[in-house]
Order: structure tokens, then C-alpha cells, then sequence
């Protein structure tokens, strides 16, 4: 009991001292919670959406998939005939059924043409107005559409592109566009996040959509009272016969929740991943403020033990102090992780996502899990320092303050450090030199982590070398307070190497992505080069195939030499080994795209494989079901009939673009498939006449006004977006380790304020015999930056190396250039110093405001 | 009573007046109304230039807080302290800092060392935060003074006791202040320590011309001085010159005897 008592007034004694580890808890603690706090939320939301939408029992078309949400590559949804639904009437325990048509394969523009669908990556869907549609929104303005000219939209959609009643729109299609003014709008009764939807009257979606009549895509169908889902699933299944997918309302909606609930939980567990590298920083802020807590407490803990306390309660009594410690941040983390969720469904928000508060979904294992972490973490943190307090013997209480070094513990740190570190470097050497991919990832993983815990251990070794060197380079022109921030730096090596190590985590972490990522984007540039023989890519944004009429336009588009299309597709394939390889990629393109992009073959000429029956495939493909030139491959393709196609080109592994791709021609595709279920355009190449490049480009662009889900771009346009697309997920990867940064500057301002305190009666000497304000300030600042570079430069070192050798591993898989982003990481380490600098800020001004004659009559 | 203000007995060096430090109707007091106490009440005192002098008197008779004014490491509530012909009081803390920089030497009772630095580093320290040259001669001069020639390169948790506060007596009387305030500088040290601490500051009152104030309780640590200045209830209560242990020693009983009786 005693015990508590002093922990508890130690805590509140020193709860200054404890702010900063409070916040390091606090903050990953949030984090956590923030996480399943929105992912609980999202799944709430689209579980109440999906649950309102879904009807009893749903019929689809054979070929649908299970969400009901119908795209086939033909561009149009499979649909069944009107007769299905005179069947399903018949079923017994059936109340109601309606047959609707819908498409999530449409683009919707406005009158100027511009595309009306979400940019957050929802889908846009056009469908008939039914009345499971009627019972879950509510016509806010004007009336459902009826006749071919009116169409309903959504109220956000309406509300996001400032569309009213009477504006022309346009729904593009397989089958053409069609255009019709709004007539309604029509707001839903539960939050949709993001989706955008057009109503058309039943036949005009009919026509629009499929370009049939007296067709339907699904047949909702209500239940007569005291009918159960599953037995009216069944009886519909009895009537219809086979050949259609019934699911009942729970299917419907489970299926739609897998689709969305695939990508939350990426989300989910990659934000709790940056999480958990918080936490991991957050443990060596802890370190080092219990182990400061207890070396300034060695005197007191010396004469704990004199009167007679055992070394277990001494030990106890500091993790006691990180117990509570670990409690109050840990409460202070779930409460802030709630904000943090209310703020990530506002920032989704701003990117055209919906989210309502109201939806907002605490699970009780949420500040369990928070709760639990972060004592545990915190608990488990402060177990080294308190093993060191309970070792202090109670002569350190007649001792004066400042225990002897011990060299010893020093020399079997550095050996097993340098032992783990070469562990770590040799599985790098290993990964580097692997030629298996899933070999070599397995040595990456094992050398980054077992160079990363070396670096900890040999931390403070280091600290001694690089500040001594940053020292020279960075404070020795400062003159006297340059060398004394210096000596202050090194006064403690296991307390800098603490510091330094939590910063060099996070931007190790950045320095390897960035090498990673500039190495992807010149690999593939050099790539682009080398191999493409094309002026134009045409292809949709947000994986819409190409419709015929917009092939129709560029094709007539003047200037250009060739137009080569390029279709994609699944098959069946048996191989002379007699396996048969279920699903695999296929890829159907003109004969031209041989001179489009060139691929290196390592037998045979690719040309050859557009021969009519012929196909290529890749080198490791052929390896691995023993394949020559010549060999014949059974392909039966998906919507289609078999075909022997006879292997003609084998294409070189070693390359980005189109890796692994096995081609066909076109001709022969449509051999076998017939004309209507042959798949639409996936992208399309077009290549100007000499010398008329630049109009063709414009001409090509204005071709394609009318369809804006469809981009053109020239080589240059294609790296480019090649480059910002892999800016962009380095920037969102950079924001969430941001986190773990933020808490690693916690860290050095926590050692700082930390030792200016320690050094109270030093720093009263030193403002006695004249050092000013200004000089006293610089110097902490000085030592500040100084255990920022060191950080940086042990993280951007280390994190190169993993950088590099991930190339190296990747290079199996075609990232052949390595490129250092220098730029980058020398900003990042100008950046660290700027960190070091504002790290500084308030223990320098809190150091300069001492006052001289207390801080000399401290004891 | 005796006043403390005295004609010096030595003549001034150069330009300089006779008096290095002086204090007029100096006040200082804490807190305010019920709880205020007076630590100094209305203190006058001249410290002549080139002479040892001793601040004696009982604890909490105010002469650490009479130090830390002339010195300028404390504020006053009243009255004025001139360091030569600079008035201390009223002066911004940058001026001050430079003051004590560049004009005046301390030596603490306890901790007067950079444990980072080594002692030759110590030594020079004032000089290298004022971007100054130290005087190589007079270092040297000063190092072989207090004994330290072959310990220049230890660091402070290297060196014993007696050892460092030569240091910090070497660091006081490195700059040339013109005043070195002593706090209880021996009070740490045994006595064949504390003497040769002692024996060196006679040495540079003696030899180097230079000007000390020491405050102490310690009667044989007094009888170094040329004078002995004894406080009691924050006043100057009397003085001696050329005291020696036993002088000083019965006047501080004397005090104690009229304490308790009075």
C-alpha cells in the first residue's frame, strides 16, 4: 500500500515530467481507437444502406456477381428476360415482385459534358425508379421520371454539381448515349456515402442500358406475410428453374458487405500498422523518461532502500508510476481517438464521402483494446528503467548524484548490437542477391527488422561517433557553446541514442519508401523508352472499358497513322503438361501492338503470336508447364468456345509494362467468342502520322469531348501521371507516418526539458559566471538539432540501405534503375534540423527563465 | 556601532577609485505586509579595491543575500550597488550578464564546474563565452599559482575536492575581475584542503593586487582576510581588521552571548 502511495505522489510530483510520455500514449492510443471508431462507423453506414436497399429475396441474371452489381465486359449487365418475372409472380408466399434494371458501368454527364460521377471512387449507377427505390429515398423536388426525356437524380449528386430541375444530361453507354432533362430529385433516408444515382422510367433504362427491350437485370421480390426469406428464396428457385442467382435480403447485403469490407480492412489494418510504428517510437520516449526519472531520483531511491525497502518494491513502485501513466493517457486516447474519428468522416467528407455522425459506431471493444494497449505498452516500456532502480544500491544515498558509467554493460551492448546489425546487413546482402522473389522478400524482412533493433542497441555507440563528426562539422564554428552542446549531446550516449533512435524509425521508414518509390517511377520511365513505339494511350480513369462509338471516334480521328486496340479477357487453359489453369489473364490486341510496345522475346517474334490461332506466352509461364515454340495450348475462353492455339513468341519476364501478359489477336479472339459477348476495349493506342503529332493530339482530345470518362495521353502526359500517382500514395504514406515523426519530436523535446532540469544548477553556474540568455537558449538548441541529425542521419542511412536492396529484390520483377531521391533526403535532413530547432523551443525558454540564484541553491 | 564605511588603507591602482564595490541603503526584502521579512535593512558598505574581506554572521543574518546583490546575481527592493562607478542596480539582465562576464569572478561553495569540460576548459570558460583570448602568460601564471599544471587535462570527476576548487579559484582569477565574490568556498573541504584554497586567494590578494569578498561562518577561514565584516538581522553590526581565529572567534561568541541575552 505504501508502495502506491509514494508511486501516486511520485506521478503527481513529477507530472510534468510525465506530460510529454502522457501525450506519446495518448496520441497512439487515439490513433488506435480513431481506426475502429471509423471503421466500425463506415461499416455501420453502408450495413444500414444496404440493409434498406436489399428486398426480400433478389433474382439476378446468370452471370451476375453476388452484390447484383452487374458490369460484363461487353459494357452491358446481364439481363433475363420479362418472362422470369411472370414466373417469379407465380411462386407461392410471393406478396409483390418487380423487375428492375440497373448498370454501375454507365458515365453520366451534364450538358457541357462533364462527367457527373464521384471522384472518391464510389460507383455511379443508372437504373430504373422502382418501388424498393420508392421506399428508401424521397422525391424532394418535382416527380419520378416517366417517359424516354426525364431523369431523377440523387439529391447530393444534385446538390455536389448544382443540378435542377430541367438540366439536360447525358447517360453514356455500350449501347450509345442518351439524354434526357432532370425531372426529379430524390433524397435518401439513410446516409449514402458516396454513390452517385440517376432514375430512368423502367423501359427507357431498358433501352439505355441494355439496348433491349422486355428485359431485367433483377427481379425484387417482396414476401406475403408469415413467409420467411429462405423458403421464399426457395420457392422462387423452384419455379424459375436454374440458370438465375437467388438471394435472400441477408445474402445480398453480406455480399455487398464483403465488396466494401474488403477495402475497410485494408484501410483499417495499414492505419493501425502507422499505429503501431507510433507506439513503437512512443516506447522509447517512455524509456527514456522513466530511466531520467530514475537516475534524478538515485539519491532518493538509495535511502528507500537504506531504511529497509525491498529491491522488488522499489521496481514496483516505478511501475506503478507507468501504470498510472498508462491509464490516464490511455483514457485521455480512446476520448481523443473519437475526435479523431469524427475527423477522418470530415476529411472523407471533403473528398465526396459521406459520412453522418449519427452513424457513429463505438464498439465496446474499442477502449478495451486502447485501454489495454496502452497500459500494457507503457507498463512493458518502463520495465528496463525500473529494473534499474530496483539495482541502485542504498549507498547511492550517501553517494553525491551522478552514477559511474558502466562500462561493461557498454562493451556487451556493442557486441551484441554489432552482432544483430550484421545479422541484419547479411539478410539485406541476401535479399539483395536472391533470384526468388518470395526468398528474397522473406531475407528483406528479416534484415530490416534485425538492422533496425542493431541500431537501437548500438545506438548510443554511435551517438558517440556521428555527433562527435556533426559536432565538428555543424557546432565547432559556434565556438564555446557549440562545444559544450556538443558535450551535452554526448554526456549521456544511451539517452541520445534513445532520442536519436525513435526519430531514425519514422524517417527510415520514409527515406526507404521515397527510394522505393523514385526507383518504381524512373524503372518504369526508362521502361516507357525503351519500349513503347506508340504517341497515344487512350484509356478511362476509373476502369470503365472504352464503349464502340468513343473506338468509332478516335478511329476516325485525322492524323493518325494506326489505331490499335487492346482487349483483356479470361480463359481456361490446358497445357501440354495436362494441367489445366483455371481463369487465367489473356490478353487479345491488333497485330500492331507488337510495334506499339516493344517486348523483348526470348524466342521466337512476337509479331508471329497475332498469326491467326496463335498466341505468346511468358517466359515463366513457359518454364513452368514445359512450353516450346510450337507447342499448342487448349484455350477455352471465358463466354466462348475452346480454341488450340499454337504458341508462336515467348516473352522476356524481365520488363514493367505488361508483365506477364500472354497475347492473342483480336481476329482470333472473335473466333471464338461470339460478337455480342465480346469484351469492350480496355485501352486504346494511337499513333500519329510523322511530323503530325501535336495535332493529332488535339484532334484526339476534341474527339473525345463527349466522353470525359476517357483520357488521352501522350508519353509525356503518361509519365507524369505515372509520377503523381506514386507522389501521391508516398504523400498519403508520409502523413501517416507522421504520426510516429510527431511523437519522435515528443520525444527529443522530452529529453530536453528533461535534462534542463537535471542540469539546474549547471546551467545557474554557467548564467553566474556570465554565459546570456541568448548563448544559454542556443545552446540547447544547439544540442537539440544536433540529436536531430543524428536521428536522421542513422534513419535516412538505414532506410536507404532497405530502400535499395528492396530494388534490388524488385529488380527480379523489372525495377531495374536504382534512383536515389536525393532531393528528398537531403531535405528530410535539413528538415531534421528545422525539427531540432523547434524541439528546442520551449525547454530553451523555459532554461533561459530560470532564475540564477535558485538554480544555483538547488540541490 | 561601527560604520562600515571606511577610508581605505591602500591607495587606488591607476584611474581607478579606491573603492571597488560599494553599497548604499540597500534593501531587501520578501514577500509583503504580514509575512514580509527583511533579509538586508538599510546596509551601506565600501569593498576596497586590492584587499581580502570576510562577511561573517549567523545564518539568516543575510550576508549569502548581501553577496548575491553585490555581485549582481540578486535584485535589490531598495537603494543602490555601484561595481566601481557602474551603477549595478536597475541594470537589464543582458547588462548584468556581461558585467559578471567580464568584471567579476565567483567561486560557490559547492558545484562550480562544468562536469563536461576538463579543468583547463573550466578555467577559460568565462573568457570563451565572451569570444575573448585568455591571456597566455597570465594563465599560465595563474595554473602554476593554484598547482594545477598537471591536471589541466582531467575532468572535474577526476580531480578531488581540494582539487577542484583550485580550479575554481583558477577560473575566477583567470578573467582579471575586478572583484571575486566567494560563497563559503571551503565549506566543502577538510581543513588542510580548505587552507590551501585559503592560502591561495591571500596569495592573489598579496601577490596579484586582486579584490575578494568570501562570505563564511568559518572563524579560521575569516582570519585570512584584511577584514571581517559581521552581519546580524540584515545590518552591519561590526568589523575587524587584520583578524586572526581567536579575534574573530571571541567577537562571535560575544555576539551570541548578547543574542541571548538580549
Amino acid at each position: 500500500m505504501t508502495v502506491m502511495k509514494t508511486s501516486m505522489r511520485n506521478f503527481y510530483a513529477h507530472k510534468g515530467r510525465m506530460a510529454l510520455s502522457a501525450v506519446a500514449v495518448l496520441l497512439s492510443v487515439a490513433f488506435v481507437c480513431g481506426t475502429l471508431v471509423f471503421t466500425d462507423t463506415m461499416n455501420t453506414t453502408f450495413d444500414k444502406l444496404f440493409a434498406s436497399t436489399s428486398s426480400d429475396v433478389t433474382v439476378s441474371a446468370k452471370g451476375a456477381s453476388d452484390t447484383g452489381e452487374t458490369t460484363s465486359d461487353n459494357g452491358k449487365p446481364p439481363v433475363m428476360p420479362a418472362s422470369v418475372l411472370g414466373a417469379v409472380r407465380k411462386a407461392d408466399g410471393v406478396k409483390s415482385a418487380e423487375g428492375t434494371v440497373f448498370s454501375t458501368s454507365a458515365t453520366v454527364v451534364d450538358a457541357d459534358k462533364d462527367s457527373l460521377s464521384p471522384t472518391s471512387g464510389a460507383p455511379t449507377i443508372v437504373g430504373n425508379w422502382n418501388g424498393n427505390d420508392a421506399r428508401t429515398m424521397e422525391i424532394t423536388d418535382g416527380a419520378a421520371p416517366k417517359g424516354s426525356d426525364q431523369v431523377m437524380v440523387d439529391a447530393d449528386t444534385a446538390d455536389k454539381h448544382h443540378l435542377k430541375l430541367g438540366d439536360e444530361i447525358g447517360v453514356i453507354t455500350a449501347v450509345g448515349t442518351h439524354t434526357a432533362k432532370i425531372s426529379g430529385i430524390a433524397a435518401f433516408q439513410v446516409t449514402n456515402p458516396g454513390a452517385a444515382i440517376f432514375y430512368l422510367d423502367t423501359k427507357t433504362a431498358q433501352e439505355a442500358l441494355v439496348g433491349e427491350s422486355n428485359v431485367y437485370t433483377n427481379v425484387n421480390v417482396t414476401a406475403a406475410s408469415g413467409v420467411s426469406d429462405a423458403q421464399l428464396k426457395k420457392n422462387v428457385a423452384a419455379e424459375i428453374g436454374g440458370g438465375y442467382k437467388v438471394q435472400t435480403a441477408k445474402e445480398t447485403a453480406d455480399a455487398n458487405r464483403d465488396s466494401v469490407g474488403g477495402f475497410l480492412d485494408v484501410m483499417k489494418y495499414a492505419m493501425l500498422g502507422f499505429a503501431g510504428i507510433a507506439f513503437l517510437v512512443g516506447i522509447f520516449l517512455i524509456i527514456n523518461t522513466f530511466s531520467m526519472l530514475v537516475a534524478q531520483r538515485t539519491r532518493e531511491i538509495g535511502l528507500m532502500r537504506a531504511i529497509g525497502s525491498s529491491r522488488k518494491q522499489v521496481n514496483r513502485s516505478v511501475l506503478a508510476e507507468a501504470l498510472l501513466l498508462g491509464v490516464v493517457g490511455s483514457l485521455l486516447g480512446v476520448g481523443a481517438g473519437v475526435g479523431i474519428a469524427v475527423g477522418l468522416m470530415k476529411l472523407m467528407g471533403m473528398t465526396g464521402m459521406n459520412l453522418s455522425t449519427d452513424d457513429l459506431t463505438v464498439a465496446w471493444t474499442t477502449p478495451v483494446v486502447g485501454m489495454v494497449l496502452g497500459i500494457v505498452v507503457t507498463v512493458l516500456a518502463a520495465y528496463l528503467p525500473a529494473r534499474r532502480a530496483g539495482k541502485v544500491s542504498p549507498m547511492a544515498a550517501l553517494r553525491d548524484v551522478g552514477a559511474p558509467a558502466d562500462a561493461r554493460a557498454g562493451a556487451v551492448r556493442a557486441v551484441i548490437g554489432l552482432l544483430l546489425t550484421g545479422a541484419g546487413g547479411l539478410g539485406l546482402y541476401l535479399a539483395a542477391a536472391a533470384d526468388k522473389a518470395a526468398e528474397g522478400s522473406l531475407w528483406l524482412g528479416l534484415g530490416v527488422v534485425l538492422s533496425l533493433i542493431g541500431f537501437v542497441v548500438i545506438g548510443p555507440l554511435l551517438a558517440g561517433v556521428v555527433v562527435r563528426v556533426l559536432g565538428a562539422i555543424v557546432l565547432r564554428p559556434l565556438g564555446p557553446v557549440g562545444r559544450m552542446a556538443e558535450r551535452n549531446a554526448l554526456r549521456n550516449p544511451r539517452r541520445t541514442g534513445a532520442t536519436g533512435a525513435a526519430l531514425m524509425i519514422g524517417l527510415a521508414l520514409v527515406a526507404c519508401l521515397s527510394v522505393v518509390g523514385s526507383s518504381m517511377v524512373a524503372s518504369a520511365t526508362e521502361e516507357l523508352d525503351k519500349s513503347v513505339g506508340t504517341d497515344f494511350i487512350i484509356q478511362s480513369d476509373g476502369g470503365q472499358l472504352m464503349t464502340p462509338q468513343a473506338v468509332r471516334a478516335i478511329k476516325s480521328t485525322p492524323g493518325l497513322e494506326r489505331v490499335t486496340e487492346y482487349k483483356w479477357t479470361e480463359a481456361d487453359f490446358t497445357t501440354p503438361d495436362g494441367k489445366t489453369l483455371d481463369k487465367t489473364a489473356i490478353t487479345a490486341a491488333d497485330p500492331t501492338y507488337a510495334t506499339d510496345l516493344r517486348v523483348e522475346t526470348v524466342a521466337g517474334n512476337l509479331a508471329d503470336a497475332y498469326r491467326p490461332d496463335s498466341m505468346s506466352v511468358h517466359e515463366k509461364f513457359a518454364e513452368d508447364h514445359g512450353i516450346t515454340l510450337g507447342s499448342k495450348i487448349a484455350v477455352a475462353f471465358k463466354n466462348g468456345s475452346t480454341a488450340r492455339l499454337t504458341v508462336r513468341a515467348i516473352t522476356s519476364s524481365d520488363a514493367v509494362i505488361d508483365q506477364g501478359a500472354m497475347y492473342t489477336s483480336i481476329a482470333t479472339l472473335k473466333r471464338y467468342v461470339p460478337a455480342d459477348k465480346l469484351p469492350l476495349d480496355d485501352l486504346v493506342f494511337a499513333t500519329a502520322k510523322d511530323g503530325q503529332q501535336d495535332a493529332a493530339y488535339t484532334s484526339l482530345k476534341s474527339a473525345l469531348h463527349d466522353y470525359p470518362q476517357y483520357t488521352v495521353r501522350d508519353q509525356t502526359d503518361y509519365k507524369q501521371e505515372l509520377k503523381d500517382q506514386i507522389g501521391q500514395l508516398l504523400n498519403l504514406i508520409y502523413g501517416l507516418l507522421a504520426l510516429a515523426i510527431i511523437v519522435a519530436v515528443l520525444g527529443v523535446v522530452n529529453t530536453l526539458a528533461l535534462s534542463v532540469v537535471e542540469r539546474t544548477r549547471e546551467i545557474g553556474l554557467m548564467r553566474a559566471i556570465g554565459l546570456s540568455r541568448r548563448q544559454l537558449r542556443r545552446m540547447i538548441r544547439m544540442e537539440s538539432v544536433v540529436i536531430a541529425l543524428f536521428g536522421a542521419l542513422l534513419g535516412l542511412g538505414l532506410g536507404m540501405g532497405w530502400g535499395a536492396t528492396a530494388q534490388q529484390l524488385l529488380a527480379l520483377q523489372g525495377l531495374n534503375v536504382l534512383e536515389i531521391p536525393w532531393p528528398t533526403i537531403i531535405g528530410v535532413f535539413i528538415g531534421s534540423a528545422f525539427v531540432g530547432l523547434f524541439a528546442a523551443l520551449i525547454p530553451a525558454f523555459r532554461a533561459g527563465r530560470m532564475n540564477v540564484l535558485n538554480a544555483i541553491a538547488t540541490d | 556601532m561601527t560604520s562600515a564605511v571606511t577610508i581605505p588603507r591602500h591607495g587606488g591602482t591607476g584611474g581607478r577609485t579606491a573603492v571597488a564595490a560599494r553599497a548604499r541603503q540597500v534593501v531587501k526584502a520578501y514577500g509583503s505586509g504580514e509575512t514580509r521579512v527583511v533579509a538586508l535593512d538599510h546596509v551601506d558598505v565600501d569593498i576596497a579595491r586590492g584587499q581580502f574581506t570576510a562577511i561573517m554572521g549567523p545564518s539568516g543574518s543575510g550576508k549569502s543575500t548581501l553577496m548575491h546583490c553585490l555581485a549582481g546575481l540578486d535584485t535589490v527592493s531598495s537603494g543602490q550597488i555601484y561595481l566601481d562607478e557602474t551603477e549595478i542596480t536597475g541594470l537589464k539582465d543582458k547588462k548584468l550578464t556581461k558585467l559578471r562576464r567580464d568584471r567579476i569572478g565567483f567561486i560557490f561553495q559547492a558545484f562550480n564546474l562544468l562536469p563536461t569540460l576538463n579543468a583547463i576548459e573550466n578555467i577559460t570558460l568565462p573568457m570563451d563565452i565572451a569570444g575573448r583570448k585568455p591571456d597566455k602568460a597570465w594563465l599560465s601564471q595563474v595554473v602554476e599559482t593554484v598547482g594545477l599544471a598537471d591536471r589541466l587535462g582531467h575532468r572535474p570527476t577526476q580531480l578531488s575536492g581540494g582539487q577542484q576548487q583550485r580550479v575554481a579559484v583558477a577560473r575566477a582569477l583567470a578573467a582579471r575581475p575586478e572583484i571575486i565574490f566567494g560563497d563559503e568556498p571551503t565549506g566543502n573541504l577538510d581543513s588542510r584542503a580548505g587552507a590551501e584554497v585559503l592560502g591561495f586567494l591571500r596569495r592573489s590578494v598579496d601577490d596579484l593586487g586582486q579584490t575578494i569578498v568570501m562570505v563564511t561562518h568559518d572563524p579560521v577561514a575569516a582570519s585570512y582576510a584584511d577584514r571581517v565584516l559581521y552581519l546580524a538581522d540584515g545590518r552591519i553590526v561590526d568589523e575587524m581588521f587584520k583578524p586572526t581565529a581567536e579575534t574573530v572567534l571571541d567577537r562571535m561568541k560575544d555576539f551570541d552571548a548578547r543574542g541571548r541575552t538580549s
